[in-house]
């Protein structure tokens, strides 16, 4: 089954499996899936827990190698790419930001969202940076270290990061999972307005039906395989949607 | 819960397995030094049980006077007991024997055996029961220029039956090769040279007083008792002569190197292993601490669940104990080779030791293993009561037990004891106090290691400062790493700390000892020649040198220095020898009382020291017995300012050697005729100097001879100091693997956004720099303070500061942590990005 996407896509899998294990007693985490992630918008990717939303994302974002298929970003094939180019595709074409655990503790919050550039040695653009930094609200905090910041602070430190080396695609898993619900939806409104306002493109990994209502676009997962799409979706109808797959 | 404890070890045996080494390490340094040690003496025990197999009976001069070495110095006997002795009821043998100095020269011309090992000359005795020497080529010696040499002085020096050499006794003798002797089977008597003449022959040459011998040796007839001979010999013996059984020799002999070398060398050793389970126990407890730390919350779940605090402590002790024992085990193995290593090292290093296999003792092996297990268990038992003081409720929480405030208790101690103890020091050190300055120093370097965590921040900051201009990310990120933790830190540290500081210290201690001497050397002697012997040997020159040198062309004066062990009252000392009336000639020295030039024949001049320790003044009159048991009533006639080259008592060069048995001379000094170029006499008294054994060297030469043994010396210390700055190193490596551990979520997000796995090795390698340079340097600081306090305490005036090695040891440090990084690197390096982020 092909979903695809308005725009010409930012990343792309191609008839993807991933395996653990062999035999019998091996489990495909991922079986047969062909997605397109649309550029310059915010994808959502759901499903339970075990659906294969999580290892989907890895695969997508070069962390974690696909068992057949092939996985795309700006049209670069990730399976020919060696270890120090995924290096550098990571570092300057992909943004991440992780439920939790997003920054480095010993650097501050500005190094921390800088840390990407930093690594290939070169220098922020500050016009950018300046953007980036007053759009989490962060301004002020610039110097702080993570435990210094609350845990709504942390993650839209981890957004800028994600977004100041402008890359090709930000991956986000369950960046609103370990947030209050008002934390939450500040990080949804900046990813939101990455898209909107600065031709971002993000795709995020969510089991929250309000968290999914944010993106252009809904793909369901279910035993590894995706089982829907939507688009242009409210909390409620995917809501409902879930509920017809008994999720 | 023991079985609980024994998986838990197997589960994490790749973490343990450091500490295992770090403790296998040390138990192995202390079951090679004590096997070392039993191995010698046994072989002593053994060669001396040897030499005196046979002998029933030794009759020989009553006064020894102590000197280095297995036998005393003492005088000769007359031969006309041989006779009285024989005709003694029960006497089956008994034979005049001579042994003195003698050094065989091989087939190039140089002195066998070097620098090292004893060189004898003497009698050949012809009843072979009474000789530990058994003729395996050849005959006995017949004519007086005849001789037998042991097998291995004739193998090292190419010589064969038949030859013609010559050997120094100290004149030099053209001898005759005519046998080849074993020594119990061995090529000779441990290292020794010897070289037999007939009695006449020895008496002739070496010691040169026909008509006495050294000793005489009796045999038993079958069925008496060695101590009933023993006490009727005594009955026919004259005054000033003694009788002792061959058992009683060989035990005086054994207890006299045992307190004189063995003791010595194996304090030495004890001290250096000593040293080794000091840094071995610091980076166990490193160690222990970081395992507790990092297990919290599995140590928490086990208390939620009911385990209570003694059986968490057990459980971590048992983990010690099963650690310690496993690796002690292997410590051992490890140990005995290490034993034949040191061996081989004294060996290479010119220390000849007597050869034969290795002596285990199961009590050594025992203590080793026992210090072993002993020191891990020490080792875990602040890190055990941490564990049991984990409280449950922090399974449920991300909490660490590892302390990281420094509390003020500690800095306050820190700074009390350092401040104390250094103020100690130097105090010692100004005044020459060792009793002060020691304890100081002990204190000093305690306190430096408490307060080091207060160090950490700045230092890291400072060091991180000078790696940021190269690197500035990975720079940055590796001075965090250090500054995260201060204590654990300057914990990693504290084993390097201890393993430079000492490192330094001797090398700033001989460097001063060095320099002091050479010191001595240069300002003390007005000559610019000088004929000299091989230092450390015992080599010495003929008295007839001096003259021949007089008469060399170029020459204008030489004076010829030696001397040996006296007694004054019960007390043994040593005294110089030399021509008193132009010793002012060619040394500088002031005369504050008297003078020198016309001490007389019976007169002495003694140090100002000296003086006023034993309460003399000009005039006094003193009573010198010398080793033959003969005495001379000499008057003292000058006193000096002390001088470095010379004894506290200096006699006329015809006093000494009219009581003496080969007296010779150590150095003689030569002054060149104005106008004659230094090179030019140099090569006119070149072969004239050879010819007795002697080699020519200016003056600078002769300062660096003289402390030449000083570098064989350093050699060895550093040769051991390397296994504790090796343990030291496995501690570094141990607590960044530790830390990759820790870290690993972060060292995954890193990689996320785009580190590269160079970048990730090139952090952790830094991060081991700037704690490896940090012990280092305050290494450096601790050691040279110590080295300048205990230069000054023992005496010398000039405090050398080597800077090239210490430079070297700096460098060392910094490399040290580049290996130390090696493994941790690579295994942060190597963490799956996935796995890491989502570990728990």
């Amino acid at each position: 089954m092909t979903t695809t996407l308005v725009s010409a896509p930012a990343a792309r899998a191609e008839e993807i499996t991933r395996a653990y294990g062999a035999g019998n007693a091996g489990v495909r985490a991922l079986d047969g899936v062909t997605l397109e992630i649309a550029s310059r918008r915010l994808t959502a990717i759901m499903g339970p827990s075990g659906s294969g939303k999580s290892t989907l994302l890895h695969c997508m974002a070069g962390l974690d190698s696909v068992s057949s298929g092939r996985v795309l970003i700006a049209e670069h094939d990730l399976g020919a790419m060696s270890e120090r180019e995924l290096t550098v595709l990571r570092r300057d074409k992909v943004g991440f930001v992780f439920q939790a655990y997003n920054l480095v503790p010993t650097l501050t919050a500005l190094e921390n969202i800088t840390l990407p550039l930093t690594l290939a040695g070169r220098r922020a653009d500050p016009g950018w940076l300046d953007q980036v930094v007053t759009t989490v609200g962060l301004a002020d905090r610039l110097t702080h270290r993570p435990s210094e910041l609350s845990g709504g602070q942390q993650q839209r430190a981890a957004v800028a990061r994600a977004m100041v080396t402008r890359p090709e695609i930000v991956f986000a898993d369950e960046p609103t999972g370990n947030l209050d619900s008002r934390s939450g939806a500040e990080i949804l409104g900046f990813l939101r307005r990455a898209v909107e306002h600065f031709d971002q493109t993000v795709a995020m990994v969510t089991h929250d039906p309000v968290a999914a209502s944010y993106a252009d676009a809904v793909v369901f997962l279910a035993d590894g395989r995706i089982v829907d799409h939507m688009t242009d979706p409210t909390a409620q109808s995917v809501l409902d949607r879930m509920k017809a797959f008994g999720g | 819960m023991v079985k609980m404890s024994l998986f838990s070890v197997w589960h994490r045996r790749r973490r343990l397995a450091s500490i295992a080494l770090a403790v296998m390490l040390g138990v192995s340094f202390l079951t090679g030094t004590l096997v070392l040690g039993d191995t010698l003496k046994a072989n002593f025990d053994r060669l001396f049980t040897q030499v005196s197999a046979g002998t029933s009976v030794v009759v020989r001069n009553t006064t020894g006077v102590q000197s280095r070495g297995a036998d005393a110095d003492r005088g000769l006997v007359d031969a006309s007991i041989v006779p009285r002795i024989r005709s003694v009821a029960g006497v089956a043998d008994a034979q005049g024997q001579v042994l003195g100095y003698g050094s065989l020269l091989g087939r190039d011309g140089t002195a066998i055996g070097g620098n090292g090992p004893p060189r004898q000359a003497g009698s050949w005795i012809t009843t072979p029961a009474l000789n530990p020497y058994q003729l395996v080529e050849g005959r006995a010696p017949v004519g007086p220029d005849e001789v037998v040499v042991n097998r291995g002085a004739a193998t090292s020096g190419s010589l064969h039956l038949g030859d013609v050499t010559t050997l120094q006794t100290p004149q030099p003798v053209k001898v005759r090769i005519v046998g080849i002797a074993t020594f119990g089977g061995a090529d000779g008597f441990g290292q020794t040279t010897f070289a037999g003449f007939t009695l006449a022959g020895a008496q002739a040459n070496v010691t040169r007083q026909p008509g006495r011998v050294s000793s005489v040796v009796v045999r038993a007839e079958p069925g008496v008792a060695s101590d009933t001979l023993r006490n009727r010999i005594r009955t026919v013996l004259p005054r000033g002569v003694e009788a002792i059984t061959g058992t009683q020799l060989t035990r005086e002999r054994i207890d006299n190197i045992s307190s004189s070398f063995l003791n010595l060398l194996r304090t030495f050793l004890v001290v250096f292993a000593g040293i080794a389970l000091i840094v071995a126990t610091l980076s166990i407890n490193n160690t222990f601490s970081i395992t507790v730390a990092q297990r919290t919350r599995e140590l928490a779940l086990l208390r939620a669940v009911g385990a209570s605090r003694r059986q968490v402590r057990a459980s971590v002790t048992l983990e010690a104990l099963t650690i310690g024992v496993v690796a002690a085990a292997f410590g051992l193995l490890g140990g005995i080779g290490f034993a034949g290593l040191l061996k081989g090292m004294f060996d290479a290093f010119g220390f000849a030791l007597p050869a034969g296999g290795l002596t285990i003792h199961t009590v050594s092996l025992a203590i080793a293993a026992g210090v072993g297990v002993l020191v891990t268990l020490l080792a875990a038992q602040i890190p055990a009561r941490r564990a049991s003081a984990v409280a449950p409720i922090s399974a449920l929480r991300e909490s660490e037990t590892e302390a990281r405030a420094l509390t003020r208790r500690r800095i306050v101690t820190g700074a009390v004891l350092a401040a104390v103890g250094g103020a100690g020091a130097v105090i010692g050190a100004v005044s020459g106090t060792v009793a002060l300055a020691a304890p100081g120093a002990l204190a000093l370097v305690v306190g430096a290691l408490v307060l080091a965590p207060v160090f950490v921040v700045p230092a890291a900051g400072l060091i991180g400062g000078i790696v940021r201009r190269v690197r500035p990310i990975a720079g940055r990120l590796a001075e965090d790493n250090a500054r995260r933790n201060p204590r654990r830190t300057a914990t990693t540290a504290t084993a390097l700390i201890i393993g430079v500081s000492v490192v330094s210290m001797f090398t700033l201690f001989t460097a001063s000892l060095k320099a002091t001497l050479d010191g001595q050397v240069r300002t003390g002697v007005k000559t610019d020649l000088v004929v000299s012997t091989p230092a450390f040997g015992g080599g010495r020159l003929s008295p007839q040198l001096v003259d021949e040198l007089r008469h060399s062309p170029g020459v204008q004066r030489a004076v010829g220095l030696g001397g040996g062990p006296v007694k004054i009252g019960t007390e043994s000392t040593t005294v110089s020898a030399t021509d008193t009336a132009q010793l002012h000639e060619v040394m500088r020295f002031d005369t504050t009382a008297g003078s020198l030039t016309d001490l007389g024949s019976d007169g002495i001049a003694i140090s100002k020291s000296n003086a006023a320790h034993r309460h003399w003044r000009l005039g006094s009159l003193v009573t010198v017995t010398f080793p033959g048991g003969s005495t001379a009533r000499t008057t003292v006639r000058a006193i000096y300012d002390h001088a470095d080259l010379l004894d506290d008592i200096v006699m006329p060069a015809a006093l000494y050697a009219e009581h003496t048995v080969q007296p010779t001379d150590t150095v003689v000094f030569v002054a060149t005729r104005p106008g004659v170029p230094l090179d030019v006499a140099r090569r006119a008294i070149g072969p004239v100097a050879q010819a007795d054994g002697g080699s020519v060297q200016d003056i600078s030469q002769y300062g660096a001879s003289t402390t030449s043994g000083l570098n064989t010396l350093l050699g060895i210390v550093y040769v051991m100091l390397a296994l504790a700055v090796l343990i030291a190193l496995l501690g570094i490596a141990n607590t960044l693997a530790l830390a990759v551990y820790e870290r690993r979520r972060e060292l995954g997000l890193l990689r996320a956004v785009g580190q590269s796995k160079r970048q990730v090795r090139s952090v952790l390698r830094l991060e081991s720099v700037i704690v490896s340079t940090f012990g280092t340097a305050l290494g450096l600081m601790l050691g040279g303070f110590l080295g300048w306090v205990f230069a000054n305490t023992s005496g010398s005036s000039t405090i050398g500061f080597p800077v090239v090695q210490i430079a070297i040891v700096a460098v060392l440090g910094a490399i040290a942590g580049v290996l130390a990084a090696i493994r941790p690197a690579r295994r942060a390096a190597r963490l799956a990005i996935l796995d890491a982020i989502t570990a728990p």
